[in-house]
């Protein structure tokens, strides 16, 4: 990427670049483009007008001095996701959320252990709806591609195989058959194309909950007086 | 329970503390004419040894515009990348105005209250009720 420096310096802005387009997964593409040039165009002035003589020792102070790629994103992307991208504690909610599900009830985190079950039920149900278009996908793939052997050797697999004539015609009987396979492996594309939707969607309802939820904690830990 | 989770954490408060006065500052600079970002961040932190993350405008800038405070242009630069100009639109001038009249209050009452003297209770015959013990738990 030509980013208007040149040797090791060019390569550490690129790098810094990388990063924070990394970070900025998830919001539109036309705005991330918008942010990585804004913040390109600020590190090519800040480098421009620092004194430093030695430049890589220049350009570091510049990135130092704008911040990690997280500074700059945090405000555009839902508090939640950052925080999480930047602690890496998500292993730990897991396994914290698993121990509110099971012993949260006797402790008396009767609600949390309900919307720790929630989620748990809406992964599993996503879980679910993944594994059902997937194996659409192959079985559908999969049949296809026998049957358009058997097309061409007949009674290929036949020990294993009764196809039910539908047509008289043993031919376009398979042709059907082969049209049908191709369309459940399209449902299966089509049920993946979906679940990015329905993804979209859960996550951002439990982001609300999750923000809702931390508002609502903040209140309490600081009751104003 | 969820006491354990939250501490007392100074960093916090100044994060608070600072974003919302660093967009009237923003603003308030944007009223004196346009700025792209890196002008923005001499501007504010040129005058003071404020330790500022500069990046940290960048996410304002961007409520602002979202909010339709300041309006932004690319402009190309004689000498190297172009330049996303902000300007304060009718809105955002207003935005200004009543913003920085209500810091100018809240920083009277933040002096005031300095200034004011305690209640005098030492005449008054008062019995201690309870005592709250001051905790670390930062």
């Amino acid at each position: 990427m030509a980013n208007g420096f040149s040797g090791p310096v060019a390569q550490i802005v690129d790098n810094y670049l990388d990063r924070l387009k990394k970070g900025l997964r998830g919001i539109p593409a036309k705005d991330q483009e918008d942010l990585v040039k804004e913040i390109h165009s600020h590190i090519y002035e800040s480098f421009r007008n620092d004194p430093t003589p030695d430049e890589v020792s220049r350009i570091l102070k510049v990135l130092d001095k704008l911040g990690e790629p997280a500074a700059v994103i945090s405000a555009r992307m839902p508090e939640a996701m950052v925080t999480l991208g930047k602690k890496k504690k998500l292993p730990f909610l897991i396994l914290a959320g698993l121990l509110i599900a099971f012993f949260g009830v006797p402790l008396g985190l009767g609600g949390l252990s309900a919307a720790v079950g929630l989620l748990i039920g809406v992964l599993a149900l996503v879980v679910s709806f993944y594994i059902v278009a997937f194996s659409m996908i192959l079985t559908g793939w999969l049949s296809a591609i026998i049957l358009i052997i058997r097309l061409f050797v007949p009674g290929f697999l036949d020990p294993w195989m009764d196809i039910y004539p539908l047509v008289p015609d043993p031919t376009f009987n398979l042709v059907i058959y082969i049209l049908g396979a191709l369309l459940i492996s399209a449902l299966g594309f089509g049920m993946l194309w979906l679940g990015s939707r329905m993804l979209r969607g859960i996550r951002f309802v439990f982001r609300l909950l999750f923000e809702k939820i931390k508002n609502w904690r903040k209140r309490k830990t600081a009751p104003a007086q | 329970m969820y006491y354990i989770v939250s501490g007392y954490n100074m960093e916090n408060k100044i994060t608070q503390l600072r974003k919302g006065i660093l967009e009237l500052a923003i603003l308030g600079a944007l009223s004196r004419g346009r700025h792209y970002g890196y002008s923005l961040v001499r501007t504010i932190s040129g005058t003071s040894d404020i330790d500022l993350t500069e990046g940290t405008i960048y996410p304002i800038l961007g409520r602002l515009a979202k909010e339709g405070l300041v309006q932004t242009e690319w402009v190309e630069s004689s000498q190297g990348p172009p330049r996303k100009y902000y300007t304060l639109t009718v809105k955002g001038e207003e935005a200004y105005r009543t913003l920085g009249e209500e810091f100018r209050k809240l920083a009277e009452i933040v002096d005031n209250a300095r200034r004011a003297s305690a209640p005098d209770d030492e005449s008054a015959d008062y019995q201690v009720l309870s005592v709250t013990k001051e905790t670390n738990n930062g």
